[in-house]
């Protein structure tokens, strides 16, 4: 073997040394980050292979150097650090990319830290050499030892001869490095001129490291606590604790500390410690070895890694040579009670519990005394899930090992094949660490994540059946009998529908076909979530299997309401109005819809788009609250549009809902979640508006121009319900909840101003959407414009044009030229102006704007609005 | 110094009171520095509101240097326990009271416990270099903290007047530093005469300055290296064995 040899190079000795030995190491390093993966592994088990062979003289070297410890157990910690390190890590990927998913565009790669700082302790000083040192060749790391002055001989042997194997396989030949001389001064060096520490000692040690200034992955002391449950295999247990407690003489961290026995197998577990040459200690034996294992709270250090025999010899206990473990029983768990103490020896506390829960309070305590975060062992029938659940719940400790020897069990692999090998056991934000896992190649990498610029899946939803044409209504509602053996059907609408019989050949129709049913009238124009619960209520007597909701947007929403609150009463308004970013990764989950009853939407004016949109708004009169609610869940099944329920609306609705129709399309077709299915939608409704709206207006009995009109209002609801609208929805909702103007008016009056707003070519701030790569609404609205037949030089021009044709358009069916000319006083207006504007910025449709508004600007639009064409208002008035 | 009243000597110092002051004499070889130090501590302690005897001077005396302080007039808690061993309860409790009391003026102007402690151990050549690394790197994981430190506070040094009020004496080793290892100076001190009240002095402590007794004992196996240094052959038993811990390993 040549574990010995000493080659003629300089000692590392001095601050100076040991700076140009980083320098140096650092250099090499540079180097070794461009290894490949095939390089790195045929080094990787170079190292690992000349570990494993110098395990016996390395294990030799450390107990004759620590005078601590067995060689023995040494050679299988050696062994292990070297071949379960090995095949745990032999295929994992650590250089360059090490996943990639080309479709949803990730790349993860792998990179080097750097040059890592390893402190050793003299309980494991080869073990952790060998452990350390290939997981950092693994990951194309540099490391340098610190060893214990204790231990120094034995680590920096081990740390060379892994360094002469990975040389001869590769590697750059600075890769490893060591300090010959250890003084505490360049410890703190090594860690201060380090890219991240792997510190395994004391609690003083991990302090230096963390306050070093560099990430450290640190771990501390355990005070394993291992309970005997009743139903556990006494015979195991007692062998297993015997097994890791006599492992290497105690001196693993993750060693049984205390046993704490149930009363009734008490006896039995004695009796077997004893059979299996455990010695108890009686009274006055247990009094001389507290004094000898503890001085002033601390581990005699005399008696770490040592025999039983030798510690019972200490302490003037005589004991049979072949003692295993020397056992207190004791009685209190305080850290007053030497026994308590994590011992790094085989001495053993054992404690009498009266049940489950007191083994848990005890080994809590156990655990508070010296272990937080390290490991808990549990003897027991491993059928007793629930008291395992108590038990696992009540440790705070990152490693739980069940009827495992825990010295052993801990590391990892060896009783547990997926709890991965390492000789650094992670302690979390308990144990002061910042790591809670058995340590790896994974922390000794930075994972690089390349993502590449994806879109997202959008969708068209629309409800399953959409029927149109004037005179329809029967015809749709007959499938409600023949096909679907609908049986109840109830009736939402409102009060002056109603008495003018509107709903009249509904009933009739349902009459024909043997379905019962009734109706719901007392939908008010702003519908309050009072009425929505009256007519839930209604509905959860009546119990139908179809609702048909025939009105406006009032009583379309009012029955969706109703819907929801019939097929699920305790549904939370305030959860289910949350605003979100993206509705399909909104926090609450809206119920299922449609178990009980089948929706269908009748809309009387040409509007809202209700019909076919999953949007309804109701108003808590009581608070004053609104609640616009959005969900597809909210989509009615089926929509029937018939201008013959249309016929009869008044000038003023056909003005107000008809310019509604136009910023629904307008600013669907602008939004950021536009899509060449939304698009068309949105087109057709704006050149219907343009072409029939004024004809609707100046004559209601034009049946073209109504049946025109409402087809675009439902395909522009369609647009919308896919693409969302805008800041133009979200000023107007604002301006008509707080000045009562109508909802249609409201979106009039500022609808050129906002266009105008969202054209800006370098907007203060764009909308956040993959899809959405610049600020593009310019070139969209002339998109609009020249659909509807405008030219112009550029697309300035043509959205000019626009402009000019939605004025007069407006001007033709009598909309004011500001929102003051709609009789809002200055002082009123300016009163509410701050609230109105946080809370158009808060609205829900904001988030589909290409221009992403500021408040101030949006408080700018709101007094350009209430100003502007002062002349010709004034005229006018 | 026919007249004068010897009140303490050692190898290096006499102590002896001069009318109303005390002087205390030391050797011509003596530092000066060293000397000048203690003068100076005194005046930081005595600055920070702490009752201690008046400075009155540093002056030559005999090819060496004294310091001139005021009498104060009064009896040691060791004097006090001694005459009246029916109240030592109470004067412990008095003694542990006062320490806290000091402890609670921060003072930057001293070096600090943990600095001197570490110079004091780099310099010991009668522990080995592992046992030295191991003090070193437990000092080095204290926390860093600037509290009045006594440094030697005992029974003997704490002065109980006529009118009950106190005053302290020998300032000589102050730091400013942890109370943590004030008090395992003082329980080291304690042990090393009369183990028992050395356990009632800790958990009075502990109990009075809400401070966990691992916290002190954290301190312990520093102190005793640094006693250690000072080579008195009849504590070294004791000493070694508490130098002698493990804290992880």
């Amino acid at each position: 073997m040549d574990v010995m040899e000493q080659k003629t190079v300089e000692l590392i000795d001095s601050e100076e040394k040991l700076s140009s030995k980083m320098a140096a190491m650092k250099e090499a390093q540079r180097k070794f980050a461009l290894f490949t993966q095939e390089q790195v592994d045929a080094i990787f088990r170079a190292a690992a292979t000349a570990a494993d062979k110098a395990r016996i003289p390395l294990a030799k070297m450390a107990v004759e150097e620590t005078g601590m410890g067995v060689v023995e157990d040494k050679v299988i910690k050696n062994h292990y650090a070297a071949e379960y390190i090995y095949n745990a890590y032999k295929n994992t990927k650590t250089c360059g990319v090490i996943e990639e998913d080309p479709v949803y565009g990730i790349r993860k790669i792998a990179e080097p830290i750097g040059v890592i700082a390893a402190v050793i302790p003299t309980t494991n000083p080869t073990s952790t050499v060998i452990f350390k040192a290939l997981i950092a060749l693994k990951t194309r790391n540099a490391i340098i030892f610190s060893p214990h002055p204790r231990a120094k001989q034995c680590t920096v042997a081990a740390a060379k001869l892994i360094l002469e194997a990975a040389v001869k396989a590769g590697a750059p030949e600075e890769i490893i490095g060591w300090i010959d001389v250890p003084s505490l001064a360049l410890t703190n060096l090594v860690m201060k001129e380090s890219d991240i520490i792997l510190a395994t000692g004391g609690p003083g040690m991990v302090q230096a490291a963390y306050s070093s200034g560099k990430p450290a992955l640190g771990v501390g002391a355990g005070n394993t606590p291992a309970i005997i449950d009743d139903t556990a295999d006494v015979k195991l247990a007692v062998s297993s604790i015997i097994h890791s407690k006599t492992f290497d003489n105690g001196m693993i961290c993750a060693s049984e500390q205390s046993v704490t026995v149930l009363d009734s197998v008490y006896d039995a577990v004695k009796a077997e410690f004893e059979y299996r040459g455990c010695y108890f200690l009686n009274e006055k034996e247990i009094k001389k070895v507290r004094k000898t294992i503890l001085i002033n709270g601390a581990v005699n250090a005399k008696i770490v890694g040592q025999t039983a025999y030798t510690i019972a010899k200490m302490a003037k206990v005589e004991v049979p040579k072949d003692t295993k473990i020397l056992i207190g029983e004791v009685e209190s768990v305080d850290i007053s009670e030497e026994f308590a103490h994590e011992k790094l020896s085989p001495v053993l506390a054992m404690y009498r519990a009266k049940d489950f829960d007191d083994a848990i309070a005890k080994a809590e305590r156990l655990v508070a005394d010296g272990g937080y975060g390290h490991t808990a062992s549990l003897f027991i029938d491993t059928n007793e899930t629930e008291k395992m659940a108590k038990h696992a719940a009540a440790m705070k400790t990152c490693r739980i090992v069940i009827n495992t020897p825990s010295s052993h069990g801990g590391i990892g692999d060896l009783y547990n094949f997926r709890l991965p090998p390492s000789l650094t056991l992670g302690c979390g934000s308990w144990g002061g660490n910042s790591v809670s896992e058995n340590v790896g190649v994974k922390h000794l990498i930075n994972i690089k994540t390349v993502a590449e610029r994806r879109e997202n899946m959008l969708w068209l939803r629309t409800p399953e059946k959409v029927y149109f044409k004037k005179g329809c209504t029967p015809v749709a509602l007959d499938e409600l009998g023949s096909v679907m053996g609908k049986k109840r059907a109830f009736i939402v609408t409102d009060s002056f529908l109603y008495k003018n019989g509107y709903t009249r050949p509904i009933e009739a129709k349902l009459d024909q076909m043997g379905i019962v049913h009734s109706v719901f009238s007392d939908v008010e124009p702003d519908p309050s979530l009072a009425s929505a619960r009256a007519g839930a209520r209604a509905m959860t007597a009546f119990e139908p299997d179809v609702i048909i909701a025939l009105g406006g947007g009032s009583a379309m929403d009012a029955g969706k309401i109703m819907w929801v609150l019939y097929e699920n009463p305790d549904a939370p308004f305030d959860d289910m109005a949350m605003d979100f970013m993206d509705i399909r990764k909104r926090i609450y989950e809206y119920p299922k819809m449609g178990k009980k009853a089948y929706f269908v939407a009748i809309p009387t004016s040409s509007g809202t788009g209700s019909e076919v949109t999953p949007f309804a708004i109701i108003t808590d009169k009581e608070t004053g609250i609104k609640w616009p609610l959005a969900d597809y869940e909210l989509m009615p099944n089926m929509a029937i549009v018939d201008t013959d329920n249309m016929m009869s609306a008044p000038k003023s609705l056909t003005c107000a809902s008809g310019i509604d129709v136009m910023t629904h399309a307008i600013e669907s077709y602008v939004s950021v979640m536009a899509s060449d299915f939304t698009e068309p939608l949105s087109l057709k409704a704006i050149k219907l508006v343009f072409d029939y709206l004024p004809r609707a207006y100046r004559d209601g009995n034009d049946v073209e121009a109504r049946d025109h009109m409402a087809n675009a209002s439902c395909i522009a609801g369609m647009a919308f319900a896919n693409a969302f609208l805008g800041l133009n929805h979200s000023m107007a909702h604002k301006l008509g909840a707080y000045h009562h103007l109508p909802h249609g008016i409201a979106n009039a009056v500022i609808l050129t101003d906002v266009m105008r707003y969202n054209s800006s070519e370098a907007p203060a701030k764009m909308g956040t959407f993959s899809q959405y790569p610049y600020p593009n609404a310019l070139a969209r609205y002339a998109e609009i414009g020249r659909y509807v037949g405008l030219k112009g030089k550029d697309d300035r021009e043509v959205f000019e044009k626009l402009i000019d044709k939605l004025e007069e358009l407006m001007r033709e069916i009598d909309i004011k030229p500001s929102i003051r000319a709609y009789g809002i006083s200055e002082e009123e207006f300016l009163s509410t102006l701050d609230e109105m504007t946080e809370n158009a910025f808060n609205d829900q449709c904001t988030g589909a704007n290409p221009r992403y508004p500021l408040m101030s600007e949006i408080k700018e639009l709101y007094l350009q609005c209430y100003y502007k064409n002062a002349e010709t208002s004034e005229a006018k008035a | 110094m026919a007249n004068q009243q010897i009140l303490a000597e050692k190898s290096y110092k006499t102590v002896y009171r001069d009318g109303d002051t005390v002087v205390k004499e030391f050797t011509a070889s003596h530092p000066k520095s060293n000397v000048f130090n203690e003068a100076y501590i005194h005046s930081v302690a005595e600055e920070a509101g702490v009752p201690v005897p008046a400075m009155l001077g540093v002056e030559p005396k005999d090819g060496g240097w004294a310091i001139r302080m005021e009498y104060v007039d009064g009896k040691t808690i060791e004097e006090l326990i001694r005459e009246n061993p029916e109240q030592k309860e109470a004067l412990l409790d008095r003694f542990v009271e006062i320490q806290i009391e000091v402890e609670g003026r921060r003072t930057p102007k001293l070096r600090n416990t943990r600095y001197k402690m570490e110079e004091v151990i780099n310099g010991m050549s009668e522990i080995d270099a592992s046992t030295r690394y191991e003090l070193l790197q437990r000092i080095h994981g204290m926390r860093r903290h600037t509290k009045l430190c006594h440094g030697d506070f005992v029974p003997s040094n704490v002065v109980i007047r006529e009118d009950n009020s106190y005053c302290i004496l020998d300032w000589a080793h102050a730091t400013s530093g942890n109370a943590g290892a004030d008090a395992a100076i003082t329980y080291m001190k304690l042990t090393l005469e009369d183990p028992e009240t050395a356990e009632v002095y800790l958990r009075k402590y502990s109990h009075k300055a809400d401070m966990p007794i691992q916290y002190i004992q954290k301190w312990m196996p520093v102190v005793a290296a640094a006693q250690l240094s000072k080579h008195i052959e009849s504590e070294r038993e004791l000493l070694e064995q508490w130098i002698s811990v493990a804290e992880y390993m």
